[in-house]
């Protein structure tokens, strides 16, 4: 059973006025646990309204949000309680910082939980070294930090809630290659740790190709394609029409295949594009 | 959901009444108010909502959406109009203890009910077919004379163009920290009062921090732009008056004119 389901979701802003905006249509996905899932689709696709389902912000029109097999929205009192375990980033996640010190506003959420105070610290620690800060940020003020360091500090911040699936909406725009490095390892710092599924929004497959397992790819509010990382690259084409860019090395990969060299296309990282053309050259030097 | 409240009432559209001038749309409500206060006799009540509804007609706008525009304020007008039939003096035609109602009391009543909802329903319309920048600027535009008497006429309608600009902003922002705080479990209106307080700064603070900086930024890139207020400044869409302004000007004298003779003429009442 699949740890979070949407089934058929339906999602109109300002319903019944002037503004209307059907912004999904018929969406369906599944998300299971331990798994990561990169979720991919040109602005205005509708990636930042789909994830406001997966925790019970947004309510679907028409659908189903199913957490562990429970429809959501048949008790909304439980709602809050679920938002613990479904930690979710918002986009600029460094705005919503508003206490003095790095370590009360990441206790923000573990005190909503209710947790004591020895076990608070304890997360508040842990989460800290989770997205590579010392101790030492504990005490100061999260408005003197740097802008990678504010924004790694708000992930802490849902990172201490210890969430069951983690979801992160475009979490390295903005960033200097630097800081996404430093996000990206402390990312997968926390998947190691926790064994949590992560839900990874971006409109950058570059950003993501070595993170997922699989991407679902949205096209103006509905789900164009859902798969294997692999197989979603290989419809290059696909993407392109929709608007979307596939990672450098692929399309390297793709210029040779369509200049007539049998090279395999299915690759996505640098390493792997590498390895691909290396043993393309060691093939073509054999007589 | 904030976001509906600011975008105001307008419904974009082409009709003859969203084609009009701001500035006359806000001299012709005016006049238009006047109108229904003027308003006394049961034929120029009469003529009252045949204006009413040619209005709603031109403005193109669903006449459901201009009565819902009245809705909050019906129990505020059957409460005056109710008092006024208990206290005007004339036949009595029905008494119980102190309670009278006589045939004038229920002609005042039942006007000033008819006029009230014409009232709110008309100044509905100018809300339906003009942006709120629209407003803004036929509002400065209708303001300028004052600046003869150093009123700072530029200064206050850029404050209150910056304000319209930025509201559905903030408002989106207040949205966003909202959402994000509730996926950590923020709750509102909930527990004690103190709670309930508290609850808002991890929202308040953040939408502070925000409007600041916005702030910050749009001062340098007013500065870097040269900005040194009214004198000289031209605009990109300047306010033209047309032809179906004067006709509407026209139209609404010769109505406002039809009113004072339809209250003249000798009726029962
Ligand atoms: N609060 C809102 N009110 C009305 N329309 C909105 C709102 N938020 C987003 N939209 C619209 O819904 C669509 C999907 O937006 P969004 O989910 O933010 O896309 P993405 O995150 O993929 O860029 C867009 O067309 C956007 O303009
Ligand atoms: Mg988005």
């Amino acid at each position: 059973m699949a740890l979070i389901e949407l089934k058929n979701i339906n999602y109109c802003y300002s319903l019944g006025t002037a503004f209307e905006k059907h912004a999904l249509r018929d969406v369906s996905m599944a998300v299971d646990a331990g798994e990561s899932v990169g979720l991919i689709g040109h602005t205005g696709s509708g990636k930042s309204t789909l994830i406001r389902h997966f925790n019970g912000l947004l309510r679907p029109n028409s659908g189903q949000v199913l957490y562990q097999g429970n429809d959501l929205w048949k008790k909304p009192n439980e709602i809050r309680s679920i938002r613990f375990q479904i930690g979710l980033v918002f986009q600029y996640p460094e705005t919503q910082i508003f206490e003095e010190t790095v370590g009360k506003d990441i206790a923000y959420g573990p005190r909503n939980m209710g947790l004591d105070q020895e076990e608070i610290n304890a997360r508040i620690r842990e989460s800290l070294q989770c997205v590579g800060l010392d101790k030492s940020y504990l005490e100061r003020n999260p408005f003197r930090l740097s802008g990678g360091e504010m924004r790694r500090v708000a992930i802490a911040g849902v990172l201490a809630m210890r969430p069951k699936v983690l979801i992160l909406d475009e979490p390295a725009a903005g960033l200097d290659p630097e800081g996404r490095h430093a996000l990206f390892d402390a990312l997968h710092q926390y998947r190691r740790k926790s064994g949590a599924a992560v839900v990874l929004v971006s409109h950058s497959m570059e950003d993501i190709a070595d993170f997922v397992d699989r991407v679902v790819v949205l096209d103006q509010g509905s789900v164009a394609l859902d798969g294997p990382v692999a197989s979603i690259f290989a419809q290059a084409e696909k993407l392109v029409s929709i608007g979307l860019d596939i990672p450098q090395s692929t399309k390297v990969l793709l210029g040779l295949k369509a200049k007539g060299y049998s090279v395999k296309t299915a690759a996505y990282t640098v390493e792997q594009a590498e390895r691909e053309l290396l043993c393309f050259l060691k093939e073509a030097d054999r007589p | 959901m904030t976001r509906d409240l600011t975008v105001g009432q307008f419904i974009p559209g082409h009709s003859l009444m969203h084609r009009l001038d701001p500035r006359t749309k806000l001299m012709l409500t005016f006049l238009f108010i006047i109108q229904v206060f003027l308003t006394k006799s049961a034929l120029s009540l009469l003529f009252l909502l045949l204006l009413l509804w040619i209005y709603i007609v031109c403005a193109q706008v669903p006449a459901q959406k201009v009565f819902r525009a009245v809705r909050p304020i019906i129990p505020v007008i059957i409460v005056t109009a109710l008092l006024n039939i208990f206290y005007v003096s004339g036949h009595v035609l029905w008494h119980y203890a102190f309670l009278r109602i006589t045939d004038q009391g229920l002609f005042t009543g039942f006007t000033l009910l008819v006029r009230l909802i014409t009232l709110i329903a008309g100044c509905s319309l100018i809300t339906y077919t003009t942006s709120l920048n629209a407003l803004a600027s036929g509002l400065e535009q209708l303001l300028a004379p004052l600046k003869r008497l150093h009123f700072p006429v530029n200064e206050l309608s850029m404050t209150l163009s910056i304000t319209l600009r930025f509201l559905p902003t903030l408002a989106e922002e207040l949205d966003r920290i909202i959402e994000a705080q509730k996926a950590r479990g923020a709750q509102f209106g909930t527990g004690t009062i103190l709670n309930r307080i508290r609850a808002f700064f991890p929202v308040i603070l953040p939408l502070f921090m925000s409007a600041f900086r916005r702030a910050f930024e749009l001062t340098n890139a007013i500065e870097c732009r040269c900005y040194h207020g009214g004198e000289g400044r031209t605009k990109l869409h300047p306010l033209k008056l047309r032809r179906l302004d004067y006709a509407a000007v026209i139209f609404f004298l010769a109505a406002f004119a039809m009113t004072l003779i339809f209250n003249g003429i000798r009726q029962p009442f």
